[in-house]
């Protein structure tokens, strides 16, 4: 079912006449690829980090000397002097207390990856693609059970000259498009960190609200600072989407919120799998090797059923649970087995007298004549 | 833009989805919290999250029993997706299947569920019956006795 156009959502809540053509991100010709989007968010995930390590100095910041050998102890390094608990213990190694860990943590570590920027695109125009799919963003876990339809796109009217640029008009903005229920899932869901993040900057754990999508060129950017202070809600510039957002946690079909110039925009900036991207060198929107995702279409096409052999046999169901008769009892069973029981019931063939009578009786002499020798 | 096809969900959600239960115990069973599933068990054949029509049977107020499906050509419109139509309580069991056969299996609705709708509308029907009281239990022995006595 192709559907060229998707509906745009005034301000208010309301269904408007206006439709928006679907840019080619949104074609079923574009690959969904889990497997890409996972391993680029990986990636990038880990490029936000900052370097840490164990102080250099630290388990060595002692006069230690081994003692040698012929002193019936390890040789391993042990504090000098004397007059206190210190002087003789092992010092230095891992396995010594208040020695150094074992292969001191570096600032010098990898700390970044390196991602392919075609593959940094794939995994973008993948991630932008699934979006589109509501069952893909209930798998996510977002509340959409009142978004009228998705993509979700609301008129950039509601956001001119400045109209969303209070928290509280941001706010009335997503509960009438229908995502209020997914902030209050978010809302809802601010958890208390387990374990030493708590005391890293990293105290309460919530969950994703939708992302509003903006085009800075024709929204502005008031709506940003309105949307901040929404829990779970973010806002983007369509130009500078980025797969943590579309993402997140590299699992696929985040709920995002179009305006719909951003929404216009998405061709000019993807471009098609034919014309290159107006914007980013070299880019084609990659296409999927399998034009037809459907298996049981495939399977009951006419062309793979002119092909198949025909069904041998008729439908067989097995019988299960079904009483085990007797055919020694049940004659009708007997018969099943045994065709020739009929006529020989029929002719009373068991109450038959042995043709020829009893044998006869050997002679008397019979026992001599076997004994002769 | 097309729909993705439900074989292609599948295989991403198959993995990580918010109605999969995976719990250690058991083997690693694997259960649903869909709605939608009719066996609450996270497979192919029965998330109905995934496919293009799935039946679900859900308890509603007062032994009211919920027959829930999914609308055709609306998988776009998660607000309009899903049709709900209750069948009270005062309905008899039997007529509270065959209105949940009319409606799915018998106009060619997934009639693989067929089954599976029929036995969960009864396990509804039996679980919001009132709980009979237990006669209390009969004395033996010497207590037996010593009530006799008393």
């Amino acid at each position: 079912m192709s559907r060229p156009t998707v509906t745009i959502i005034s301000g208010s809540g309301e269904a408007s006449k206006d439709t928006a053509p679907i840019p080619n991100v949104f074609k079923a010709i574009l690959p969904i690829r889990p497997d890409i989007v996972h391993t680029v968010h990986t990636g990038m995930n880990k490029n936000r980090r900052q370097p840490y390590a164990v102080s250099e100095k630290a388990g060595h910041q002692t006069s230690a000397e081994s003692w040698g050998t012929g002193r019936a102890v390890a040789r391993i390094p042990r504090v000098s002097g004397g007059g206190t608990h210190r002087a003789g213990q092992a010092a230095f190694g891992n396995m010594c207390r208040s020695g150094r860990m074992f292969a001191p943590t570096k600032v010098w570590r990898k700390w970044h990856q390196k991602i392919n920027l075609n593959q940094k695109r794939f995994a973008t125009a993948s991630a932008i693609a699934a979006s589109s799919s509501a069952a893909l963003l209930m798998a996510r876990g977002h509340n959409i059970s009142t978004v009228p339809e998705v993509p979700l796109v609301i008129s950039s009217t509601a956001f001119a000259d400045a109209a969303v640029a209070k928290t509280s008009a941001a706010l009335a903005l997503l509960r009438a498009v229908g995502a209020g229920a997914d902030i209050d899932k978010v809302t809802k869901s601010k958890k208390l960190r387990a374990g030493k993040g708590k005391l890293r900057g990293r105290r309460h754990k919530q969950r994703r609200g939708p992302l509003v999508i903006y085009n800075p060129d024709e929204d502005g950017k008031e709506l940003v600072l309105a949307f901040r202070n929404l829990p779970g809600v973010e806002t983007s510039s369509v130009y500078s989407l980025n797969l943590l957002q579309l993402a997140p946690g590299g699992h696929l079909g985040r709920f995002i919120v179009w305006t719909s110039s951003a929404f216009g925009a998405l061709d000019k900036i993807y471009g098609s799998t034919t014309e290159p991207s107006a914007l980013k060198k070299d880019f084609l929107l990659p296409s999927t090797i399998m034009r037809q995702p459907d298996l049981s279409k495939i399977i009951n096409s006419s062309d793979i059923q002119k092909v198949l052999r025909p069904v041998r046999g008729g439908a067989v169901s097995k019988r299960t649970n079904v009483q085990k008769k007797n055919p020694l009892r049940n004659f009708q069973v007997q018969l099943r087995l045994n065709p020739y029981a009929a006529a020989f019931a029929k002719n009373k063939e068991g109450a038959k007298k042995v043709e020829g009578g009893k044998p006869e009786r050997v002679p008397a002499s019979f026992p001599e004549q076997l004994h002769e020798n | 833009m097309a729909t993705l096809s439900s074989d292609l969900i599948w295989e991403i959600t198959r993995g990580n989805s918010s109605t999969l239960v995976k719990r250690k115990q058991a083997g690693g069973v694997s259960f649903s919290r869909d709605p939608l599933n009719l066996k609450n068990q996270y497979n192919r054949k029965y998330e109905g999250l995934v496919a293009d029509k799935a039946i679900g049977v859900q308890p509603g107020e007062e032994g009211s029993v919920i027959l829930l499906t999914k609308k055709a050509g609306k998988a776009h419109q998660p607000a309009t997706h899903i049709s709900r139509s209750e069948i009270p309580a005062k309905r008899s069991t039997r007529k509270t299947y065959s209105a949940i056969i009319n409606s799915t299996a018998q106009r060619d609705y997934r009639t693989d569920l067929r089954k599976e709708a029929v036995a969960r509308a009864s396990a509804i029907r039996k679980s919001q019956k009132p709980v009979k009281a237990s006669k209390p239990a009969k004395a033996r022995g010497a207590k037996a006795r010593e009530e006799a006595e008393a």
